[in-house]
Protein backbone atom coordinates (compact mmCIF):
# COMPACT_ATOMS: atom_id res chain seq x y z
CA UNK A 1 0.00 0.00 0.00
CA UNK A 2 2.70 2.79 1.15
CA UNK A 3 4.23 1.33 -2.21
CA UNK A 4 1.88 2.62 -4.04
CA UNK A 5 0.83 6.01 -2.61
CA UNK A 6 4.85 6.79 -2.89
CA UNK A 7 4.18 5.81 -6.70
CA UNK A 8 0.99 7.70 -6.83
CA UNK A 9 3.20 10.92 -5.15
CA UNK A 10 6.02 10.53 -7.57
CA UNK A 11 3.02 9.65 -10.62
CA UNK A 12 1.88 13.11 -9.70
CA UNK A 13 4.77 15.03 -8.95
CA UNK A 14 6.15 13.40 -13.07
CA UNK A 15 2.47 14.43 -14.65
CA UNK A 16 2.15 18.08 -12.65
CA UNK A 17 6.13 18.99 -14.39
CA UNK A 18 5.35 17.52 -17.93
CA UNK A 19 1.85 19.21 -17.39
CA UNK A 20 3.85 22.92 -16.83
CA UNK A 21 6.14 22.09 -20.08
CA UNK A 22 3.01 21.13 -22.11
CA UNK A 23 1.31 24.45 -20.57
CA UNK A 24 4.35 26.14 -21.65
CA UNK A 25 3.95 24.75 -25.56
CA UNK A 26 0.10 25.31 -25.59
CA UNK A 27 -0.03 28.92 -24.30
CA UNK A 28 2.37 29.98 -27.41
CA UNK A 29 0.53 27.59 -29.74
CA UNK A 30 -3.07 28.79 -28.90
CA UNK A 31 -1.86 31.88 -29.78
CA UNK A 32 0.26 31.52 -32.90
CA UNK A 33 -0.41 28.52 -34.05
CA UNK A 34 3.50 27.32 -33.54
CA UNK A 35 3.67 24.01 -31.42
CA UNK A 36 7.46 25.12 -30.20
CA UNK A 37 9.59 22.11 -30.17
CA UNK A 38 12.77 24.89 -29.14
CA UNK A 39 10.78 24.91 -25.62
CA UNK A 40 13.21 22.01 -24.61
CA UNK A 41 16.10 24.34 -25.49
CA UNK A 42 14.61 27.22 -23.43
CA UNK A 43 14.22 24.21 -20.73
CA UNK A 44 17.97 23.59 -21.23
CA UNK A 45 19.06 26.99 -21.45
CA UNK A 46 18.08 27.57 -17.84
CA UNK A 47 19.05 24.67 -17.01
CA UNK A 48 22.59 25.67 -17.86
CA UNK A 49 21.85 29.10 -15.89
CA UNK A 50 20.85 26.87 -12.47
CA UNK A 51 23.37 24.52 -12.71
CA UNK A 52 26.54 27.11 -13.45
CA UNK A 53 25.26 30.03 -11.09
CA UNK A 54 24.10 27.28 -8.27
CA UNK A 55 27.44 28.04 -5.82
CA UNK A 56 26.65 31.53 -6.28
CA UNK A 57 23.54 30.86 -4.11
CA UNK A 58 19.67 30.36 -4.76
CA UNK A 59 18.31 33.78 -5.00
CA UNK A 60 21.09 34.66 -7.86
CA UNK A 61 20.60 31.21 -9.34
CA UNK A 62 16.93 30.94 -9.43
CA UNK A 63 16.12 34.30 -10.75
CA UNK A 64 18.52 34.37 -13.59
CA UNK A 65 17.71 31.04 -14.60
CA UNK A 66 14.22 32.68 -15.53
CA UNK A 67 15.54 35.72 -16.73
CA UNK A 68 17.53 33.48 -19.16
CA UNK A 69 14.44 31.55 -20.29
CA UNK A 70 12.07 34.70 -20.41
CA UNK A 71 14.64 36.22 -22.66
CA UNK A 72 15.85 33.07 -24.47
CA UNK A 73 11.74 32.75 -25.47
CA UNK A 74 11.25 35.91 -26.58
CA UNK A 75 14.78 35.86 -28.74
CA UNK A 76 13.46 33.02 -30.77
CA UNK A 77 9.96 34.59 -31.77
CA UNK A 78 12.07 38.07 -32.51
CA UNK A 79 14.34 36.11 -34.56
CA UNK A 80 12.51 33.62 -36.15
CA UNK A 81 8.46 33.24 -35.46
CA UNK A 82 7.32 36.46 -36.17
CA UNK A 83 9.46 36.69 -39.57
CA UNK A 84 6.67 33.73 -40.49
CA UNK A 85 3.30 35.07 -39.45
CA UNK A 86 1.58 33.92 -42.41
CA UNK A 87 2.85 30.56 -42.36
CA UNK A 88 0.98 27.60 -41.39
CA UNK A 89 1.41 25.47 -38.24
CA UNK A 90 3.09 22.73 -40.27
CA UNK A 91 5.91 25.18 -41.25
CA UNK A 92 6.60 26.42 -38.31
CA UNK A 93 6.71 23.51 -36.54
CA UNK A 94 9.60 22.68 -39.11
CA UNK A 95 11.15 25.82 -37.99
CA UNK A 96 11.13 25.29 -34.51
CA UNK A 97 12.73 21.82 -34.77
CA UNK A 98 15.72 24.17 -36.78
CA UNK A 99 15.56 26.42 -33.81
CA UNK A 100 15.95 23.75 -31.65
CA UNK A 101 19.13 22.00 -33.45
CA UNK A 102 20.80 24.87 -33.71
CA UNK A 103 20.45 25.89 -29.87
CA UNK A 104 21.67 22.52 -29.34
CA UNK A 105 24.56 22.92 -31.27
CA UNK A 106 25.25 26.14 -29.70
CA UNK A 107 25.11 24.17 -26.25
CA UNK A 108 27.34 22.18 -27.42
CA UNK A 109 29.91 24.49 -28.46
CA UNK A 110 29.73 26.92 -25.28
CA UNK A 111 29.22 23.91 -22.57
CA UNK A 112 30.91 21.00 -24.64
CA UNK A 113 29.31 17.56 -25.06
CA UNK A 114 29.67 16.73 -21.65
CA UNK A 115 27.15 17.58 -18.61
CA UNK A 116 27.59 20.18 -16.14
CA UNK A 117 26.68 19.25 -12.76
CA UNK A 118 25.93 21.27 -9.40
CA UNK A 119 24.01 20.00 -7.04
CA UNK A 120 20.81 22.31 -7.01
CA UNK A 121 18.60 22.96 -4.36
CA UNK A 122 20.18 19.65 -3.02
CA UNK A 123 18.44 19.42 0.34
CA UNK A 124 15.18 18.69 -1.52
CA UNK A 125 16.34 15.33 -2.52
CA UNK A 126 16.15 13.40 0.57
CA UNK A 127 12.61 11.89 1.82
CA UNK A 128 10.44 12.73 3.92
CA UNK A 129 8.29 10.38 6.36
CA UNK A 130 4.64 11.41 7.19
CA UNK A 131 2.15 8.74 8.37
CA UNK A 132 4.73 5.56 7.46
CA UNK A 133 5.03 7.06 4.09
CA UNK A 134 8.35 8.10 2.36
CA UNK A 135 8.16 10.65 0.03
CA UNK A 136 10.40 12.15 -2.31
CA UNK A 137 10.45 16.00 -0.79
CA UNK A 138 11.57 16.89 -4.35
CA UNK A 139 8.22 14.96 -5.76
CA UNK A 140 6.29 17.30 -3.03
CA UNK A 141 7.76 20.47 -4.29
CA UNK A 142 7.27 19.44 -7.71
CA UNK A 143 3.40 18.85 -6.89
CA UNK A 144 3.22 22.61 -4.62
CA UNK A 145 5.21 24.66 -7.24
CA UNK A 146 3.01 23.40 -10.18
CA UNK A 147 -0.08 24.07 -8.26
CA UNK A 148 1.48 27.88 -6.98
CA UNK A 149 2.24 27.99 -10.71
CA UNK A 150 -1.17 26.81 -11.67
CA UNK A 151 -3.20 28.91 -9.46
CA UNK A 152 -1.01 32.23 -10.35
CA UNK A 153 -1.58 32.07 -14.13
CA UNK A 154 -5.18 31.48 -13.55
CA UNK A 155 -5.91 34.09 -11.67
CA UNK A 156 -3.58 36.07 -14.18
CA UNK A 157 -5.37 34.60 -17.09
CA UNK A 158 -8.99 35.27 -15.48
CA UNK A 159 -8.67 38.21 -13.03
CA UNK A 160 -6.13 40.71 -15.41
CA UNK A 161 -7.44 42.66 -18.36
CA UNK A 162 -4.20 41.48 -20.27
CA UNK A 163 -5.32 38.02 -19.04
CA UNK A 164 -8.57 38.28 -20.72
CA UNK A 165 -6.38 39.42 -23.80
CA UNK A 166 -4.60 36.61 -23.94
CA UNK A 167 -7.50 34.26 -23.41
CA UNK A 168 -9.15 35.58 -26.22
CA UNK A 169 -6.06 36.17 -28.73
CA UNK A 170 -5.63 32.01 -27.61
CA UNK A 171 -9.76 31.67 -28.45
CA UNK A 172 -10.34 33.47 -31.76
CA UNK A 173 -7.23 35.17 -32.73
CA UNK A 174 -8.61 37.43 -35.77
CA UNK A 175 -11.55 38.73 -33.95
CA UNK A 176 -9.66 39.48 -30.99
CA UNK A 177 -7.48 41.86 -33.27
CA UNK A 178 -10.85 43.20 -34.89
CA UNK A 179 -12.06 44.06 -31.19
CA UNK A 180 -8.67 45.70 -30.52
CA UNK A 181 -6.13 43.77 -28.67
CA UNK A 182 -3.00 44.45 -30.23
CA UNK A 183 -1.28 41.17 -31.08
CA UNK A 184 2.51 41.86 -30.73
CA UNK A 185 1.57 42.16 -27.26
CA UNK A 186 -0.48 39.07 -26.56
CA UNK A 187 2.20 37.35 -28.73
CA UNK A 188 4.95 38.61 -26.46
CA UNK A 189 3.13 37.96 -23.23
CA UNK A 190 2.78 34.38 -24.40
CA UNK A 191 6.05 33.64 -24.99
CA UNK A 192 7.40 35.37 -21.99
CA UNK A 193 4.63 33.29 -19.75
CA UNK A 194 5.89 30.32 -21.90
CA UNK A 195 9.32 31.19 -20.48
CA UNK A 196 8.49 31.72 -16.87
CA UNK A 197 7.21 28.13 -17.11
CA UNK A 198 10.00 26.26 -19.00
CA UNK A 199 12.48 27.99 -16.15
CA UNK A 200 9.95 26.09 -13.38
CA UNK A 201 10.22 22.81 -15.28
CA UNK A 202 13.88 23.42 -16.10
CA UNK A 203 14.32 23.65 -12.32
CA UNK A 204 12.83 20.71 -11.32
CA UNK A 205 14.29 18.59 -13.70
CA UNK A 206 17.94 19.83 -12.75
CA UNK A 207 17.02 19.39 -8.83
CA UNK A 208 16.19 15.57 -10.12
CA UNK A 209 19.40 15.41 -12.12
CA UNK A 210 21.80 17.34 -10.93
CA UNK A 211 23.73 17.53 -14.85
CA UNK A 212 22.59 19.48 -17.45
CA UNK A 213 23.48 18.82 -21.05
CA UNK A 214 23.30 19.87 -25.10
CA UNK A 215 19.98 17.96 -24.98
CA UNK A 216 19.01 18.30 -21.66
CA UNK A 217 15.10 19.50 -22.04
CA UNK A 218 14.52 17.37 -25.30
CA UNK A 219 12.72 14.52 -23.57
CA UNK A 220 10.28 16.14 -22.16
CA UNK A 221 9.28 18.62 -24.58
CA UNK A 222 8.32 15.75 -26.80
CA UNK A 223 6.50 13.91 -24.21
CA UNK A 224 4.71 17.19 -23.35
CA UNK A 225 3.70 17.78 -27.03
CA UNK A 226 2.61 14.33 -27.04
CA UNK A 227 0.69 15.47 -24.19
CA UNK A 228 -0.43 18.49 -25.07
CA UNK A 229 -1.92 16.87 -28.35
CA UNK A 230 -3.77 14.38 -26.44
CA UNK A 231 -5.72 16.74 -24.40
CA UNK A 232 -5.96 19.33 -27.44
CA UNK A 233 -3.40 21.59 -27.76
CA UNK A 234 -6.17 24.33 -28.93
CA UNK A 235 -7.17 24.52 -25.11
CA UNK A 236 -5.03 25.97 -22.43
CA UNK A 237 -6.66 23.65 -20.44
CA UNK A 238 -6.73 20.34 -22.49
CA UNK A 239 -2.78 20.70 -23.07
CA UNK A 240 -2.12 21.06 -19.49
CA UNK A 241 -4.37 17.98 -19.00
CA UNK A 242 -2.74 16.12 -21.72
CA UNK A 243 0.83 16.76 -20.41
CA UNK A 244 -0.25 15.64 -16.84
CA UNK A 245 -1.90 12.42 -18.26
CA UNK A 246 1.12 11.46 -19.85
CA UNK A 247 3.57 12.16 -17.12
CA UNK A 248 1.24 10.51 -14.48
CA UNK A 249 1.22 7.46 -16.69
CA UNK A 250 4.64 7.33 -17.67
CA UNK A 251 5.26 7.15 -14.29
CA UNK A 252 2.95 4.53 -13.30
CA UNK A 253 4.28 2.39 -15.53
CA UNK A 254 7.74 2.94 -15.27
CA UNK A 255 6.75 1.56 -11.44
CA UNK A 256 4.33 -0.62 -12.45
CA UNK A 257 5.61 -2.28 -15.45
CA UNK A 258 7.32 -6.07 -14.89
CA UNK A 259 11.18 -5.96 -14.69
CA UNK A 260 12.81 -5.65 -18.01
CA UNK A 261 9.68 -4.22 -19.66
CA UNK A 262 9.58 -0.77 -17.59
CA UNK A 263 12.72 0.61 -20.08
CA UNK A 264 10.37 0.60 -22.71
CA UNK A 265 8.05 2.80 -20.62
CA UNK A 266 8.01 5.46 -23.52
CA UNK A 267 6.70 3.05 -26.26
CA UNK A 268 3.60 1.98 -24.08
CA UNK A 269 2.85 6.04 -23.76
CA UNK A 270 3.01 6.64 -27.29
CA UNK A 271 0.60 3.24 -28.00
CA UNK A 272 -1.62 5.33 -25.24
CA UNK A 273 -1.79 8.08 -27.73
CA UNK A 274 -1.59 6.66 -30.81
CA UNK A 275 -5.21 5.10 -29.02
CA UNK A 276 -6.03 8.25 -27.98
CA UNK A 277 -5.64 9.86 -31.39
CA UNK A 278 -7.76 7.35 -32.98
CA UNK A 279 -10.62 7.50 -30.87
CA UNK A 280 -10.42 11.53 -30.76
CA UNK A 281 -8.63 13.07 -32.85
CA UNK A 282 -8.89 16.52 -32.33
CA UNK A 283 -7.83 16.14 -28.77
CA UNK A 284 -9.48 14.57 -25.03
CA UNK A 285 -10.80 18.05 -23.72
CA UNK A 286 -11.82 19.51 -27.36
CA UNK A 287 -15.90 19.11 -27.89
CA UNK A 288 -17.01 19.08 -31.34
CA UNK A 289 -14.85 20.81 -34.15
CA UNK A 290 -11.74 19.76 -34.23
CA UNK A 291 -8.48 21.50 -33.77
CA UNK A 292 -7.71 23.04 -37.56
CA UNK A 293 -8.67 27.00 -37.21
CA UNK A 294 -11.62 28.83 -39.24
CA UNK B 1 -8.59 45.21 -66.59
CA UNK B 2 -12.58 43.93 -66.41
CA UNK B 3 -13.72 46.20 -69.03
CA UNK B 4 -13.88 43.42 -71.28
CA UNK B 5 -16.58 41.32 -69.02
CA UNK B 6 -19.92 41.88 -69.70
CA UNK B 7 -20.54 43.27 -66.27
CA UNK B 8 -22.14 45.74 -64.17
CA UNK B 9 -22.01 49.88 -64.91
CA UNK B 10 -20.43 51.25 -62.08
CA UNK B 11 -22.61 53.76 -60.21
CA UNK B 12 -20.76 56.87 -59.31
CA UNK B 13 -21.04 57.43 -55.31
CA UNK B 14 -20.82 60.82 -54.84
CA UNK B 15 -18.73 62.38 -52.22
CA UNK B 16 -19.18 65.40 -51.00
CA UNK B 17 -15.64 66.31 -50.03
CA UNK B 18 -16.56 68.93 -48.12
CA UNK B 19 -17.70 65.69 -45.49
CA UNK B 20 -13.96 64.20 -45.59
CA UNK B 21 -12.69 65.12 -42.54
CA UNK B 22 -15.81 64.94 -40.49
CA UNK B 23 -17.61 62.15 -38.29
CA UNK B 24 -17.67 58.68 -40.34
CA UNK B 25 -16.09 56.68 -43.24
CA UNK B 26 -15.08 57.37 -46.43
CA UNK B 27 -13.67 55.35 -48.61
CA UNK B 28 -12.41 56.07 -52.15
CA UNK B 29 -11.54 52.61 -54.98
CA UNK B 30 -11.23 50.27 -52.60
CA UNK B 31 -9.90 47.14 -54.31
CA UNK B 32 -9.55 43.79 -52.46
CA UNK B 33 -8.25 40.41 -54.64
CA UNK B 34 -7.37 37.20 -53.79
CA UNK B 35 -4.58 35.20 -55.09
CA UNK B 36 -4.64 37.67 -57.68
CA UNK B 37 -8.53 37.20 -58.35
CA UNK B 38 -10.21 40.73 -57.55
CA UNK B 39 -13.59 40.53 -55.06
CA UNK B 40 -13.77 43.72 -54.69
CA UNK B 41 -13.06 46.45 -57.45
CA UNK B 42 -12.54 50.14 -56.91
CA UNK B 43 -15.82 50.73 -54.68
CA UNK B 44 -16.78 54.04 -53.10
CA UNK B 45 -18.72 54.59 -50.12
CA UNK B 46 -19.48 57.44 -47.45
CA UNK B 47 -21.46 57.01 -44.50
CA UNK B 48 -21.91 60.08 -42.15
CA UNK B 49 -23.13 60.37 -38.54
CA UNK B 50 -26.05 59.85 -37.87
CA UNK B 51 -26.47 57.67 -41.28
CA UNK B 52 -27.18 54.21 -41.68
CA UNK B 53 -26.01 52.66 -45.05
CA UNK B 54 -26.88 49.31 -46.25
CA UNK B 55 -24.44 47.23 -48.74
CA UNK B 56 -26.37 43.81 -50.39
CA UNK B 57 -25.78 42.06 -52.96
CA UNK B 58 -25.71 37.91 -54.32
CA UNK B 59 -23.11 35.61 -52.22
CA UNK B 60 -19.55 36.42 -53.39
CA UNK B 61 -20.29 39.76 -54.29
CA UNK B 62 -17.31 41.50 -52.03
CA UNK B 63 -19.24 42.47 -48.90
CA UNK B 64 -17.28 40.81 -46.20
CA UNK B 65 -14.63 41.44 -48.17
CA UNK B 66 -15.68 45.05 -48.45
CA UNK B 67 -15.85 45.18 -44.36
CA UNK B 68 -12.70 43.43 -43.33
CA UNK B 69 -10.43 45.08 -45.72
CA UNK B 70 -11.92 48.67 -44.42
CA UNK B 71 -10.77 47.36 -41.02
CA UNK B 72 -7.21 46.29 -42.85
CA UNK B 73 -7.53 42.33 -41.89
CA UNK B 74 -7.22 41.61 -45.52
CA UNK B 75 -5.20 43.22 -47.82
CA UNK B 76 -6.24 46.12 -49.95
CA UNK B 77 -5.45 49.36 -52.02
CA UNK B 78 -7.45 52.30 -52.23
CA UNK B 79 -8.19 54.71 -49.81
CA UNK B 80 -9.75 54.71 -45.99
CA UNK B 81 -10.99 57.51 -44.25
CA UNK B 82 -12.49 56.92 -40.82
CA UNK B 83 -13.14 60.27 -38.76
CA UNK B 84 -11.41 62.29 -41.65
CA UNK B 85 -7.86 60.16 -40.38
CA UNK B 86 -6.14 57.76 -43.03
CA UNK B 87 -6.68 54.12 -42.32
CA UNK B 88 -3.98 53.11 -45.05
CA UNK B 89 -1.41 50.51 -43.94
CA UNK B 90 -2.86 49.87 -40.75
CA UNK B 91 -3.43 46.83 -38.59
CA UNK B 92 -7.00 45.98 -37.62
CA UNK B 93 -6.17 47.04 -33.49
CA UNK B 94 -4.78 50.46 -34.84
CA UNK B 95 -7.78 50.63 -37.28
CA UNK B 96 -10.31 50.42 -34.25
CA UNK B 97 -8.60 52.61 -32.80
CA UNK B 98 -9.27 55.66 -34.75
CA UNK B 99 -13.37 55.00 -34.24
CA UNK B 100 -14.44 52.16 -36.20
CA UNK B 101 -15.78 48.55 -35.04
CA UNK B 102 -16.85 45.56 -36.81
CA UNK B 103 -19.32 43.02 -35.57
CA UNK B 104 -18.33 40.28 -37.68
CA UNK B 105 -20.24 37.73 -39.71
CA UNK B 106 -21.27 34.60 -36.87
CA UNK B 107 -20.75 37.12 -34.02
CA UNK B 108 -17.64 35.50 -33.19
CA UNK B 109 -18.33 36.20 -29.34
CA UNK B 110 -15.50 34.53 -26.86
CA UNK B 111 -17.25 31.62 -25.82
CA UNK B 112 -15.29 30.63 -22.92
CA UNK B 113 -15.30 34.12 -21.27
CA UNK B 114 -18.43 35.65 -19.70
CA UNK B 115 -20.55 38.22 -21.15
CA UNK B 116 -19.32 41.07 -18.65
CA UNK B 117 -15.61 39.68 -19.69
CA UNK B 118 -16.52 39.56 -23.73
CA UNK B 119 -17.47 43.80 -22.72
CA UNK B 120 -14.53 44.18 -20.83
CA UNK B 121 -12.14 43.09 -23.54
CA UNK B 122 -14.40 45.72 -26.29
CA UNK B 123 -13.41 48.50 -24.06
CA UNK B 124 -9.70 47.29 -24.89
CA UNK B 125 -9.55 50.10 -27.88
CA UNK B 126 -11.28 52.90 -25.74
CA UNK B 127 -9.83 56.68 -27.48
CA UNK B 128 -10.44 57.62 -23.89
CA UNK B 129 -9.46 55.65 -20.42
CA UNK B 130 -12.26 57.02 -18.74
CA UNK B 131 -15.06 56.13 -19.20
CA UNK B 132 -15.51 52.08 -19.66
CA UNK B 133 -17.94 51.80 -16.61
CA UNK B 134 -20.45 54.02 -18.13
CA UNK B 135 -19.82 52.19 -21.53
CA UNK B 136 -20.71 48.87 -20.55
CA UNK B 137 -24.15 50.26 -18.29
CA UNK B 138 -24.85 52.05 -21.66
CA UNK B 139 -24.70 48.39 -23.47
CA UNK B 140 -26.67 46.73 -21.07
CA UNK B 141 -29.53 49.40 -20.82
CA UNK B 142 -29.58 49.01 -24.73
CA UNK B 143 -29.80 45.03 -24.24
CA UNK B 144 -31.00 44.02 -20.50
CA UNK B 145 -30.41 40.60 -21.49
CA UNK B 146 -26.60 40.75 -21.31
CA UNK B 147 -27.37 42.67 -17.91
CA UNK B 148 -29.13 39.67 -16.84
CA UNK B 149 -26.42 37.02 -17.69
CA UNK B 150 -23.13 39.03 -17.35
CA UNK B 151 -21.81 36.42 -15.54
CA UNK B 152 -22.65 33.46 -17.91
CA UNK B 153 -20.05 32.27 -20.69
CA UNK B 154 -20.97 34.20 -24.02
CA UNK B 155 -21.22 30.01 -25.45
CA UNK B 156 -24.36 29.30 -23.87
CA UNK B 157 -26.12 32.36 -24.74
CA UNK B 158 -28.68 31.90 -27.90
CA UNK B 159 -28.09 32.91 -31.36
CA UNK B 160 -30.04 36.22 -31.22
CA UNK B 161 -28.19 36.77 -27.12
CA UNK B 162 -25.16 36.36 -28.93
CA UNK B 163 -25.44 38.66 -31.49
CA UNK B 164 -26.48 41.49 -28.95
CA UNK B 165 -23.55 40.78 -26.65
CA UNK B 166 -21.21 41.22 -30.64
CA UNK B 167 -22.77 44.70 -30.93
CA UNK B 168 -22.43 45.17 -27.42
CA UNK B 169 -18.81 44.47 -27.40
CA UNK B 170 -18.41 46.55 -30.77
CA UNK B 171 -19.78 49.65 -29.00
CA UNK B 172 -17.76 48.89 -25.62
CA UNK B 173 -14.88 51.07 -27.84
CA UNK B 174 -17.46 53.54 -28.03
CA UNK B 175 -17.13 54.10 -32.14
CA UNK B 176 -18.18 56.54 -33.99
CA UNK B 177 -18.71 54.40 -37.27
CA UNK B 178 -20.50 50.83 -36.73
CA UNK B 179 -19.91 47.78 -39.12
CA UNK B 180 -22.04 44.87 -39.36
CA UNK B 181 -21.73 41.87 -41.29
CA UNK B 182 -25.04 40.02 -41.67
CA UNK B 183 -26.63 40.47 -38.09
CA UNK B 184 -29.38 38.92 -38.89
CA UNK B 185 -28.22 35.69 -39.80
CA UNK B 186 -29.76 32.56 -38.50
CA UNK B 187 -31.84 34.48 -35.80
CA UNK B 188 -35.39 34.73 -34.98
CA UNK B 189 -37.68 37.53 -36.74
CA UNK B 190 -38.40 39.20 -32.67
CA UNK B 191 -34.51 39.09 -32.57
CA UNK B 192 -34.08 40.56 -35.78
CA UNK B 193 -36.31 43.30 -34.60
CA UNK B 194 -34.29 43.44 -31.02
CA UNK B 195 -31.06 43.83 -33.14
CA UNK B 196 -32.65 46.76 -35.61
CA UNK B 197 -34.39 48.24 -33.08
CA UNK B 198 -30.84 49.04 -31.22
CA UNK B 199 -28.96 49.88 -34.84
CA UNK B 200 -31.58 52.62 -34.99
CA UNK B 201 -30.91 53.86 -31.30
CA UNK B 202 -26.93 53.60 -32.80
CA UNK B 203 -28.11 55.44 -35.52
CA UNK B 204 -29.94 58.02 -33.84
CA UNK B 205 -27.50 58.23 -31.28
CA UNK B 206 -24.79 60.02 -34.14
CA UNK B 207 -23.13 57.29 -35.08
CA UNK B 208 -22.53 55.88 -38.63
CA UNK B 209 -23.66 52.69 -39.50
CA UNK B 210 -23.18 50.11 -42.33
CA UNK B 211 -24.70 47.18 -42.93
CA UNK B 212 -24.06 44.13 -45.04
CA UNK B 213 -27.47 42.13 -45.37
CA UNK B 214 -29.22 39.54 -47.19
CA UNK B 215 -32.34 40.43 -46.35
CA UNK B 216 -33.04 43.17 -48.72
CA UNK B 217 -36.02 44.29 -48.83
CA UNK B 218 -35.53 45.15 -44.90
CA UNK B 219 -32.26 46.49 -45.17
CA UNK B 220 -33.25 49.00 -48.09
CA UNK B 221 -36.44 49.82 -45.83
CA UNK B 222 -34.32 50.53 -42.71
CA UNK B 223 -31.13 52.00 -43.92
CA UNK B 224 -30.90 56.00 -45.95
CA UNK B 225 -29.42 54.35 -48.67
CA UNK B 226 -28.31 51.03 -49.88
CA UNK B 227 -25.60 50.10 -52.42
CA UNK B 228 -25.81 46.74 -54.30
CA UNK B 229 -22.70 45.19 -54.88
CA UNK B 230 -22.31 42.86 -58.01
CA UNK B 231 -18.82 41.29 -58.52
CA UNK B 232 -16.92 43.54 -56.38
CA UNK B 233 -18.91 46.67 -58.23
CA UNK B 234 -21.48 48.78 -56.59
CA UNK B 235 -23.76 48.85 -59.62
CA UNK B 236 -26.97 50.77 -57.89
CA UNK B 237 -27.61 53.14 -55.05
CA UNK B 238 -31.46 52.06 -53.46
CA UNK B 239 -33.27 54.50 -50.97
CA UNK B 240 -35.91 53.42 -48.64
CA UNK B 241 -38.51 54.15 -51.04
CA UNK B 242 -37.26 51.14 -53.53
CA UNK B 243 -37.61 48.66 -50.99
CA UNK B 244 -41.19 47.49 -52.19
CA UNK B 245 -40.33 47.78 -55.69
CA UNK B 246 -39.41 44.07 -56.64
CA UNK B 247 -38.45 44.81 -60.06
CA UNK B 248 -35.34 47.09 -58.59
CA UNK B 249 -34.15 44.55 -56.34
CA UNK B 250 -34.72 41.57 -59.37
CA UNK B 251 -32.54 43.49 -61.04
CA UNK B 252 -30.16 44.42 -58.08
CA UNK B 253 -29.88 40.31 -57.84
CA UNK B 254 -30.38 38.75 -61.31
CA UNK B 255 -29.59 41.64 -63.68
Amino acid sequence: MSQFIQSLVDALSAGAVLGLAALAIGLVFGVIRLANFATGEIITGAGYALVLTWDLGWYVAIPLSILVAVILSLLMELAVFSRMRKAGPATLLIASFGVSFLLQRVYELIFGNNVRSAPVASNLSQSVEVAGIRLQLLSVTAIVLSAILLVLLQLFLTRTTLGLQLQAAAADFTTARLVGIPASRVIGLSFVLSGVLAAAVAFVLTTQSGAVGPTFGVRITVLALVGAVIGGIDKISGALAGGFLVGFASSMLETWLPQGVGNFRDAFVYVLVIVVLLLKPSGLLVRGRGAVRT
Amino acid sequence: MHSSRPTWERVAVSIDSSTISAVGLHVTGLTVSYNGVPAVRGIDLAVAGGEAVGLIGPNGAGKSSSLLAIMGATARTGAVRINGRDASGLVPEKVVRLGIALVPEGRHVFADLSVKDNLRLGGVARRTKSGAQEAMDKVMDLFPILREFASRPAGLLSGGQQQQLAIGRALMSDPDVLMLDEPSLGLSPTAVDTVFEALAAVRAAGKAVLVVEQRAEFTIAFCDRTYVLHDGVITLSLKPEDAENVQILTEAYFG
